[in-house]
């Protein structure tokens, strides 16, 4: 616009305070990783490098490593499956007033806090007394050991972050349909054969862009999976839903103490996040 | 053939309100009821109602505690987070650059900084300024979320107000900052409203960083609640549902706030990013 001070006003002060919010924390876990200190002992050193070269031969770093990359393709392939499915079904069933009403509701989940998310389905994934066993053994089908098998426990706790981010995106992707043009959609229904063709062939690639934006938003979301794992699981059964934001917590506070290891796996976590999602930032906005 | 289309349009419709209805009905119910009805094989529908699990919580002085912390921490950091955030949404809103598009992706980028890392770092700071187990200490901690969310949302509100109305104003001998207080501002207040409600959510719903800075005269509701699956060896499930419940007042009390902003919100990105 104009000549004027008010961007810098503005701006600056927010900037320099992210800034020293950001590089304190950065510098300070960089900083602890290259020294030995624990909860347990007063003593400290630096020892430079031991730590990652400690971490890089730890089998349970790479199980963390597994379990997130898991934990981040199961709930972003899943929330994005609902909400596609989700959003086509209102578009194509709710009408009006009960559309607003529902939208409303589709909203609830994931404003919940993860804790509260996290305790509603541990409470109902019960094995014995949960509402969830309860039907599937009403219908005369074997109980399922939802959280406590080392093999389920992981989608489990996955499926209610579906569950909390799938029904948002779901009315996105609604509001997204209904800013296609409704000539565009008419003419798909007079050339194509079923919902499935309108949808597939017409609909979805016209709304690529702000799908892959939100989907890149999950993915970031996706990314803060300890609230939800360390109510409903802690890691367990063993280590087998143990993301490396938990081995973190568990070895540098909970547990173990060791502040030191526990920061070398931050650090290790925030470059592979931050690497990763620039790249996919770039190629994104591209 | 067009009734049973209709038909399962209307299943399809009623199971997805079910998925999210259920869930939260039951528990409302499973707050209400002893611990008798809970811990049964079979689904209780019908049952006596209790307020004892609600009296349990409200009798208990950690809770009080906790709702009184997180009612300051989160309303003070999502004042800081206004204060800092709106105005820098604002700039970047109005006065794009070739820098823009990179100060934008710094906010961004600090959503992707993992809480464990900012959590651990921050201990030691906060050992070494006497201040750990403060709220002033978590209050600054949760900053980098407060501020980088409420710039983030707050660029798509203010985005959307014309520039024909602040043009109109400039012509009318209003400064620049006279603009942005007396007609930015209100025009975008609705949308706003819902970025600093979104913002007030993510610090209320925040347990990590809580957990790992605060041990007892700070903590924030979700860190005691989490507490509770500890509690003796049985797990209280009543009053577990219950703390679930009242968790989930201030989001749910702000719902419509949000909602609105956010389907606005995609909806602009969405036509945005298309081009």
């Amino acid at each position: 616009m104009r000549n004027t001070s008010l961007p810098y006003v503005f701006l600056i002060p927010a900037l320099i305070v992210l800034g020293i919010l950001a590089l304190v924390p950065t510098l300070g876990a960089i900083n602890l990783s290259l020294q030995d200190r624990s909860l347990m002992f007063k003593d400290w050193d630096y020892v430079w490098f031991q730590n990652y070269l400690d971490l890089i031969k730890d089998s349970r770093f790479f199980n963390a490593l597994w379990v997130s990359v898991k934990w981040e393709v199961v709930t972003v392939v899943g929330t994005m499956f609902i909400a596609v499915v989700g959003g086509v079904i209102l578009y194509e069933k709710t009408f009006g007033k009960w559309r607003k009403i529902l939208s409303l509701l589709l909203f609830i989940p994931v404003l919940l806090p993860k804790i509260s998310a996290g305790y509603i389905w541990k409470f109902m994934l019960n094995p014995l007394m949960g509402i969830v066993n309860i039907m599937i053994t009403s219908l005369g089908l074997p109980h399922v050991e939802f959280l406590s098998s080392p093999t389920y426990a992981i989608y489990s706790v996955a499926m209610v972050d579906i569950w909390q981010w799938g029904t948002f995106f779901a009315v996105i992707v609604l509001n997204l349909i209904e800013t296609l043009p409704q000539s565009n959609m008419d003419c798909a229904k007079m050339e194509c054969n079923n919902v499935l063709e309108v949808y597939g062939l017409v609909a979805i690639p016209m709304l690529r862009g702000p799908l892959v934006a939100i989907t890149f938003v999950k993915m970031i979301e996706s990314l803060r999976s300890f609230d939800l794992i360390y109510t409903m699981t802690n890691g367990g059964p063993g280590i087998s839903t143990e993301t490396v934001d938990l081995f973190a917590f568990v070895t540098g506070i909970s547990v173990g103490g060791e502040v030191s290891y526990a920061s070398a796996i931050s650090v290790m976590m925030m470059i592979i996040t931050v690497v990763l999602f620039t790249l996919l930032w770039k190629r994104a906005s591209r | 053939m067009r009734l049973i289309r209709n038909l399962i349009g209307f299943v399809l419709v009623v199971a997805l309100a079910l998925m999210v209805l259920f869930p939260a009905a039951w528990t409302l119910m499973g707050s209400f009821k002893h611990l008798k009805d809970i811990v049964t094989t079979e689904a209780k529908f019908i049952f006596t109602p209790t307020l004892e699990n609600y009296a349990t919580i409200f009798s208990s002085v950690d809770i009080y505690k906790g709702v009184v912390n997180s009612l300051i921490i989160s309303g003070v950091a999502t004042l800081l987070g206004v204060i800092f955030g709106l105005p820098a949404a604002y700039a970047l809103s109005k006065f794009k650059t070739k820098r823009t598009p990179d100060i934008m992706f710094f906010i961004l980028s600090l959503r992707f900084m993992p809480p464990v890392a900012i959590a651990i770092p921050w201990i030691s700071v906060w050992l070494n300024l006497n201040l750990f187990d403060t709220r002033v200490a978590v209050i600054v901690t949760y900053l980098i979320t407060s501020i980088s969310t409420i710039a983030w949302m707050a660029v798509a509100a203010f985005d959307r107000v014309s520039p024909q109305i602040e043009e109109a104003a400039y012509v009318d001998g209003y400064g620049q900052y006279e603009i942005f207080w007396r007609v930015s501002l209100p025009v975008a207040f609705k949308s706003l409203l819902g970025a600093v409600a979104y913002a007030f959510v993510v610090v209320w719903n925040e347990l990590m960083i809580g957990l790992i800075l605060t041990s007892s005269r700070s903590t924030t509701l979700p860190v005691v609640a989490a507490g509770y699956t500890s509690m003796g060896k049985e797990i209280p499930w009543g009053v577990l549902n219950a703390a679930t419940v009242i968790l989930a007042i201030p989001p749910i009390l702000v719902l419509g706030l949000i909602a609105q902003f956010m389907s606005s919100v995609f909806k602009h990105r969405g036509s945005g990013v298309k081009g």
